[in-house]
């Protein structure tokens, strides 16, 4: 009985249920990005949001960031409208092996620093955004 | 302690004896509802619940379910994580992962089960035959089949048919994932329908005993025929395609591509044993690349809340492009760097 | 004795007797109403053009007269579409460039209307649940929400069905539409405030009669209806089979992606 609390662990791994994530996406090529929402795309595999960085010299480039499937989300109340065209939020993430614009969102943030959809099945605009 | 062992050998014994699976028998006292021309009725939402792995880690022996201490451990770890899941900020000395947001999940509930394989009793898939190992090794000029992600990305047929967005398969289309598990039951006279969120797959199936399609005509979710005995639904599908394979997402798991014969034969057998229980048994027959017909359960509970949304794979599978792109440019890079 | 008096009364009463067999009533489903289950498909050229259309070459001569367009005869009400005229552009746009960008060619999923009149059969499952229309093309299905209408969370490609029943016609208000289907392979399209309205009424035992009234505000003047039949199949077990038509698409979608080989070089 002993032996046996040293338990055999029957976690499953949270495998991803699409793209494996190395295949797209280069985890030496790191990027944190900050920048106003211009579409949020409600789309499976893979939601996409995208927005306007400004970069320090002042330029404005667009960037894609793909998040999971959004049936998650609409399960849970949010919908279309829950992401605001001009919303600034910050991502963490990896940049595309193919060098483009796009970026996987492991961390999606406002500025305030809370996650964008955690928050239950009623979401309110954040304070911040009001 | 010598006596706290016994008691949880009989337990565990017991539980054996019972059924060789934790599938819960019919309740007592409750009476299969039928449709209104008289079929049981099995018609609702059953979306599949993750978290029992296919193969029973092989220090488990036969158990088919955890003892109290293991499972409490279990609940302990998805507690764990429903908690880092829904954290609202993210940590001061947070570092990008590779994947989506952890919370872009729907982990579901622990339960005892300890391998979704419940025969046979080892709960392990049984041994491959010699072919099967044969055209694992030589498929595709030696590429072998595409299964999990290898790094190798020159054309598109070198991704999983998943990654592809073409099929989960019929069986993998049920396995439950960390999302989007949603399973629907509709029933009208002469059939039954299944219908599975990911990826938009429906099967109508005849209950009329009409024969199979020929032999030679193949269809990746097979070709089902059904009929009932008593109150269970027995499904048997074959005519599958060559491209087919097993594992959650039909295209097999860590190590296993996953790919089986166009001749497997699947039993499916659906129970209603209560009023929101579903126990789902699948057996696969393929003796050309199983030594043996394997068993899974997969049990099921109602959820008529659960919305099962459109999944429209292909036609947001921007990641192929992305995929074959990247590798191009890697190819660039390593070219350039040399 | 009864057949007997029917015979003569129809004989000689013959509009009496017409008149009595004139009305289809449909047999009742599961769920109580007209039944409309079983494989349907439509038998005309409304995928190809929903306009007028005279034959014409396809996109590739290299298929010689297979793959060329056949004439057809509009089945949009007042013949053609109201296209706002700056949107004109667009739809011309869309033809020169069909071959690349049908939609139908990539293997998406074809949308409302258009699965109701592709060359390939669907199925209609009437259960006490809901309906559910199942599409060969792309494994593509809507199910048919029957109870209290539902918001759509989102845009998709089948859209948000929900259903009533107005006597024996099934009425599917459709919305929630991602506007990224296309109308047919002549390039007729809408956007996401497409809004579209089906009436299916079986009119005997081997056609529905399909109406459909298409809106767009950002697209069209007014709203504009397209109807035609849908027949039965009835050949001997009939069954829906496998158009999973991604691996048809992908030289096309990703072709420009794949390593390339010395010979291609």
């Amino acid at each position: 009985m002993r032996t046996a609390l040293a338990i055999v662990i029957l976690a499953v791994a949270p495998a991803w249920a699409h793209h494996a994530f190395q295949a797209e996406f280069d985890d030496k090529k790191p990027v944190k990005l900050t920048g106003k929402v211009t579409e949020m795309e409600w789309i499976n595999p893979h939601a996409w949001i995208h927005i306007d960085v400004t970069g320090p010299d002042g330029k404005v480039t667009n960037w894609m960031v793909e998040c999971g499937s959004p049936n998650i989300m609409l399960r849970r109340g949010f919908s279309k409208r829950s992401l605001e065209v001009g919303t600034e939020l910050t991502i963490q993430g990896y940049q595309a092996k193919n060098g483009q614009n796009k970026a996987n969102g492991s961390n999606v943030t406002f500025q305030d620093g809370k996650k964008l959809f955690v928050g239950g099945s009623n979401p309110d605009i954040p304070e911040d955004q009001k | 302690m010598r006596r706290g062992f016994l008691v949880s050998l009989v337990l565990v014994s017991s539980l054996a004896i019972f059924g060789q699976t934790p599938a819960k028998a019919p309740a007592k006292n409750w009476t299969a509802p039928k449709t209104p021309w008289g079929d049981p009725d099995l018609q609702g939402m059953w979306p599949g619940n993750m978290g029992v792995p296919m193969q029973r880690p092989e220090a488990l022996g036969t158990r088919a379910t955890l003892t109290d201490a293991e499972f409490a451990q279990k609940e302990a770890q998805a507690k764990r994580q429903a908690e880092a899941d829904s954290q609202s900020t993210v940590a001061s000395d947070s570092r990008p992962g590779i994947g989506p947001p952890s919370y872009w999940t729907e982990r579901g509930t622990p339960t005892r089960q300890t391998s979704l394989i419940v025969d046979p009793p080892n709960g392990r898939l049984p041994a491959l035959t010699a072919e099967e190992q044969r055209l694992r090794k030589e498929a595709r000029g030696g590429k072998g089949f595409p299964g999990e992600w290898k790094g190798e990305a020159e054309t598109y047929a070198d991704l999983n048919i998943y990654y592809r967005c073409i099929t989960r398969g019929a069986l993998g289309s049920i396995i439950p994932v960390v999302y989007n598990n949603g399973n629907q039951i509709l029933q009208m006279p002469g059939y039954v329908v299944f219908r599975n969120e990911m990826i938009h797959e429906t099967r109508v199936i005849p209950l009329d005993g009409r024969p199979h399609v020929s032999q030679n005509i193949r269809l990746y979710m097979g070709d089902s025929r059904g009929h009932w005995e008593g109150n269970t639904l027995v499904v048997e599908t074959t005519n599958f395609t060559d491209s087919d394979a097993i594992g959650s997402n039909g295209a097999g798991y860590p190590g296993d591509p996953g790919h089986h014969s166009a001749d497997l034969r699947l039993t499916e057998r659906f129970t209603r044993v209560d009023a929101n229980t579903l126990n789902y048994e699948a057996t696969i027959d393929d003796p050309k690349t199983w030594t043996k017909p394997w068993t899974i359960l997969i049990p099921l509970t109602r959820n008529d809340h659960y919305q099962l949304l459109e999944y429209a794979c292909h036609e947001g599978n921007i990641a192929m492009g992305d995929i074959l792109s990247g590798a191009r440019a890697e190819e660039i890079s390593k070219k350039d760097s040399k | 004795m009864q057949n007997l008096k029917k015979t003569i009364i129809a004989a000689v009463f013959p509009v009496v007797a017409m008149a009595q067999t004139a009305a289809y009533r449909a047999p009742r489903a599961a769920d109580g109403h007209a039944d409309l289950g079983g494989i349907w498909q439509a038998i005309n050229s409304a995928n190809w053009d929903l306009e007028d259309h005279s034959a014409q070459p396809g996109t590739m001569w290299q298929t010689g007269s297979i793959g060329a367009e056949p004439a057809g005869q509009s089945v949009v009400e007042g013949g053609s579409i109201p296209y706002k005229p700056e949107k004109l552009a667009k739809k011309k746009d869309n033809f020169a460039n069909r071959r690349t960008n049908d939609p139908e060619a990539k293997c998406y999923m074809p949308g409302v209307p258009r699965g109701n009149y592709m060359p390939y059969p669907f199925q209609i499952v009437q259960s006490p649940k809901g309906i559910l229309l199942v599409y060969e093309f792309a494994s593509a299905n809507r199910f048919v929400n029957m109870g209290k209408p539902e918001e759509a969370g989102s845009d998709t490609w089948m859209g948000t069905n929900n259903g009533h029943w107005e006597g024996d016609t099934l009425v599917i208000d459709v919305t929630g539409l991602n506007g990224l289907a296309w109308f047919d392979r002549a390039g007729d399209f809408a956007s996401n405030q497409l809004h579209v309205v089906e009436r299916y009424t079986r009119v005997d035992p081997y056609h529905i009669t399909y109406e459909a009234t298409i809106e767009d505000p950002s697209v069209f003047t007014k709203p504009w209806k397209i109807s035609m039949p849908l027949y039965k199949v009835v050949d001997k077990n009939a069954q829906l089979l496998d158009f999973k038509c991604v691996e048809f698409s992908e030289e096309l979608l990703y072709g420009q992606f794949k390593k390339q080989t010395s010979s291609t070089k």
